[in-house]
């Protein structure tokens, strides 16, 4: 190969630099307004006296984002707590079983991934209406188990399929059963992937908006939709949107920088293989 | 248990979890889709009236509107969307300090909640004091007096852009991971025998992601046709309703009109699209072995 001229090197690294830039602007000038005094927040310089107030702010009436945070945590974590080993079960069936409508079950739960949210919340919203689950934890993670259920079933298939059907067999011969069979051999074989499909899975519902945005009012609002309530009729004050944002992005992002290397191999690899 | 009961019984949970939370919901929102049904006035459905909110769906303007915006946001949010970043993974494909500095930073706004993207963009781009449209108008004088969300075009634009920054360098990962599978020696060969690099690229090694891209393309345009979070928190659907894509013109009807019945069958309407959209790309990009080994 003919080594590229300096100028087509300098022009691609022009061009990298543009597309870094890009990404990481937007979020470090949101990262930089959670930092700023009211009066700052609408000039454009550097030159501004960093503070942390906002980060109280936003714990005090009538934000209340203490327990946005735990409204989220706990929707998020019972919801992965439900999802991730009923998926499981199902994924292994799916991996190493044959049966009647296999094919056609596996695209089913695909396939539901196809009904737009707007469809799912119409009748949960009239159904909770009724049995006063309006504006509660439970709600939520009833709705969001149909966003995440799918996706974890399809990934951890995956991941099950990549486990050597001759670990299952030794253990069958040992007398194990299906059960301790994968809760002993093929979760913790595919223990990267079951952890990339729970943060996937985790993703999906923390950031999870319509559903929060229909289903609550109050109690059970969200770090999502507790954003909406920073637009005021005084304006927008977006110092503390910026600072509520940092709770909300820190953990997705701690999430998602720790399976980094295993979500691109994880993701394309269950498309395309 | 005999192998031959555990394989059903252990599809049991997922199976009660997606039947219940999704199809479920889409058969009661069929059958309410041919009701009367507004909560403001009655808080049981009223009675049946056949096809009636469907016609009247087709009737209204503003139906016509979202679908319009729905096309024209899904049309260039995806093209936009797959040609910026199958460009930067091409150029992230070889070892470098920027590529690996540029790789680190992929997974971020993917992990960034549409919700938050929609406010943050709103901030950015206010004509007053937007960094965004501060910088724009910058580079770019003529675009320098433009008030982004209170102009139709500009509105949709700055929907377009944030969407495209959200998922692009995402679907730059997709794309390196179908990268890594194309054999080096087959550019080597192709560079050797004189083609151009650019040759090379668009004869060689894109024909060989094929299904990779198709899969792109698939994904990219069933999320942008499910588009809510950030029209609701970035234009409001504004200015007035041109950029109201169908999804909030049906969250619209139903959570600000309380009209169920109207509202399910514009949502039923949705989801006959995704579905048919979904099985001719299913049909014409996945091989069955995708769908089931």
């Amino acid at each position: 190969m003919t080594a590229p001229s300096p100028l087509a090197t300098a022009l691609k690294s022009a061009v990298l630099l543009l597309f870094f830039g890009m990404i990481v602007f937007p979020i470090a000038w949101m990262m930089l307004t959670a930092f700023k005094l009211p009066r700052d927040v609408y000039q454009l310089g550097l030159g501004f006296t960093p503070t942390v107030q906002n980060f109280g702010i936003v714990f005090e009436a009538p934000w209340n984002i203490g327990l946005r945070i735990v409204n989220s945590t706990v929707v998020a974590f019972f919801t992965l707590a439900i999802a991730i080993p009923a998926a499981i079960l199902s994924a292994y069936s799916f991996s190493r079983f044959e049966f009647a409508f296999k094919r056609g079950l596996f695209f089913l739960m695909l396939a539901t991934q196809f009904i737009p949210a707007v469809v799912i919340i119409l009748p949960f919203y009239l159904m909770f209406r009724d049995l006063g689950l309006l504006d509660t934890r439970t709600g939520l993670v009833i709705v969001n188990l149909a966003i995440v259920t799918p996706f974890a079933v399809w990934m951890l298939k995956d991941y099950f399929d990549a486990v050597p059907i001759e670990c299952d067999e030794a253990a069958l011969i040992d007398g194990a059963s299906r059960l301790a069979i994968i809760t002993r051999v093929v979760v913790p074989m595919a223990l990267p992937g079951v952890i990339v499909a729970s943060v996937f899975c985790f993703i999906l519902t923390w950031n999870e908006f319509i559903f929060a945005l229909i289903l609550t009012r109050d109690k059970a609002v969200t770090l999502q939709v507790g954003l909406v309530s920073f637009r005021t009729e005084r304006g927008d004050l977006w110092e503390l949107m910026a600072a509520a944002g940092i709770f909300i992005t820190v953990p997705a992002f701690i999430a998602a920088v720790a399976i980094q290397k295993h979500f691109e191999a994880g993701l394309t690899g269950g498309a395309v293989k | 248990m005999p192998d031959r009961i555990m394989r059903y019984l252990l599809l049991v949970p997922a199976l009660v979890i997606v039947l219940g939370t999704t199809l479920w919901p889409l058969g009661s929102a069929i059958a309410t889709s041919f009701r009367n049904w507004r909560l403001k006035r009655s808080p049981v459905p009223q009675g049946w009236v056949g096809l009636d909110n469907y016609a009247f769906a087709f009737e209204e303007p503003e139906f016509w509107n979202a679908l319009k915006v729905t096309v024209v946001f899904v049309t260039l949010d995806v093209v936009i969307a797959v040609a910026v970043s199958l460009g930067l993974a091409l150029l992230l494909r070889r070892a470098g300090v920027l590529q690996s500095l540029t790789r680190a930073v992929l997974i971020l706004p993917f992990a960034m909640s549409p919700a938050l993207i929609g406010v943050s963009f709103r901030f950015m781009f206010n004509g007053e004091y937007g960094v965004l449209a501060k910088g724009i108008g910058w580079l770019v004088p003529p675009l320098a007096d433009v008030i982004w969300l209170a102009s139709p075009g500009y509105a949709m634009a700055a929907l377009i852009l944030s969407d495209v920054w959200h998922w692009f360098p995402y679907l730059t990962l997709i794309f390196l991971g179908g990268l890594a599978a194309v054999p080096v020696e087959t550019e080597e060969a192709a560079l050797i025998d004189g083609a151009t690099p650019w040759q090379t690229t668009r004869l060689v090694v894109l024909p060989q992601i094929k299904g990779v891209i198709a899969v792109a393309l698939v994904l990219k345009t069933i999320f942008a046709l499910k588009m809510f979070d950030s029209v609701q928190t970035l234009t409001g659907a504004g200015p007035g309703i041109t950029t109201q894509t169908l999804a909030h013109y049906v969250y619209t009807i139903g959570f600000v009109h309380y009209d169920m019945g109207h509202a399910s069958a514009l949502a039923i309407v949705l989801t006959a699209i995704l579905v048919g959209i979904g099985i001719v790309y299913t049909r014409l990009v996945m091989p069955p072995k995708v769908i089931a080994r």
